[in-house]
């Protein structure tokens, strides 16, 4: 199993009402596996994971990609700086 | 100076935006332009596509609270700041920084200026497309509190590989 932290940011973070979560996935998750086995355990975030931008190691990730050992993970809504 | 040394800043900040520490960074002795561009909070916005918004139309906004990855953000700004030397590499002094925070009504909230020997070098375009490029790929976000409640502001743009 991999443990990852995963980051939470602006709605994704509201939703869940956490900043961050540790979480236990198998080997060789995709991200898709990352967002399918979230949108599972918290109901709150089904929904988000629809959406959600993605990265890993702060470079954003894509659907195929897998994520390594101990990643810091981040979600979050597009952004909207300026 | 080389290019190589050019000066670039990039930040994350909750401090004041002091624009003329900013500018003077970025100043080289061979400059002699600088297109600076800041956005700042507005206290109250038209509705969509009307000029003539009368008073009681516009959508008042009592702050904006905005929160950053902030690793992660450096380092897509550092990623923007190398696309505007790509693209137009008579550029000399780049800044991009965002201040993060509660940030109010006609205060600058960011930053993007870029200097350059002269004005006809592509030194606004850089500039312009700075702050672009900082509305699709850093992660900032926003939310707006007025008195009819908070909702967060989501941008549009999904960041493609490679980005």
């Amino acid at each position: 199993m991999n443990h990852i932290k995963v980051l939470l940011f602006a709605t994704l973070r509201d939703r869940a009402g956490t900043k961050s979560m540790e979480i236990e996935i198998p080997d060789s998750t995709t991200v898709q596996g990352l967002k399918d086995q979230i949108a599972r355990d918290y109901p709150n975030l089904k929904q988000a994971m629809e959406t959600v931008l993605i990265s890993i190691n702060r470079e954003y990730a894509f659907d195929e990609a897998v994520v390594p050992q101990n990643a810091e993970v981040a979600m979050f809504p597009p952004v909207s700086g300026g | 100076m080389q290019p190589s040394n050019f000066p670039t800043i990039f930040s994350i900040t909750e401090s004041e935006l002091d624009l003329n520490d900013l500018l003077a960074k970025i100043t080289l002795p061979s400059t002699g332009a600088a297109a600076i561009f800041t956005g700042m909070v507005r206290g109250e916005t038209s509705r969509r596509g009307s000029t003539q918004a009368k008073r009681g139309e516009a959508r008042e906004t009592a702050f904006l609270e905005y929160e950053a990855y902030v690793p992660m953000a450096e380092a897509k700004m550092k990623q923007v700041a190398d696309e505007i030397r790509e693209r137009w590499p008579v550029v000399e002094g780049i800044a991009i920084v965002q201040r993060i925070g509660k940030l109010y009504p006609q205060t600058p909230t960011v930053l993007i200026a870029c200097t350059a020997a002269h004005r006809d070098t592509g030194v606004f375009d850089a500039a312009r497309y700075g702050i672009d490029r900082l509305k699709e790929i850093v992660p900032i976000w926003k939310k707006e509190v007025g008195p009819n409640g908070e909702f967060w502001v989501e941008g549009e743009y999904t960041p493609k590989p490679g980005e």
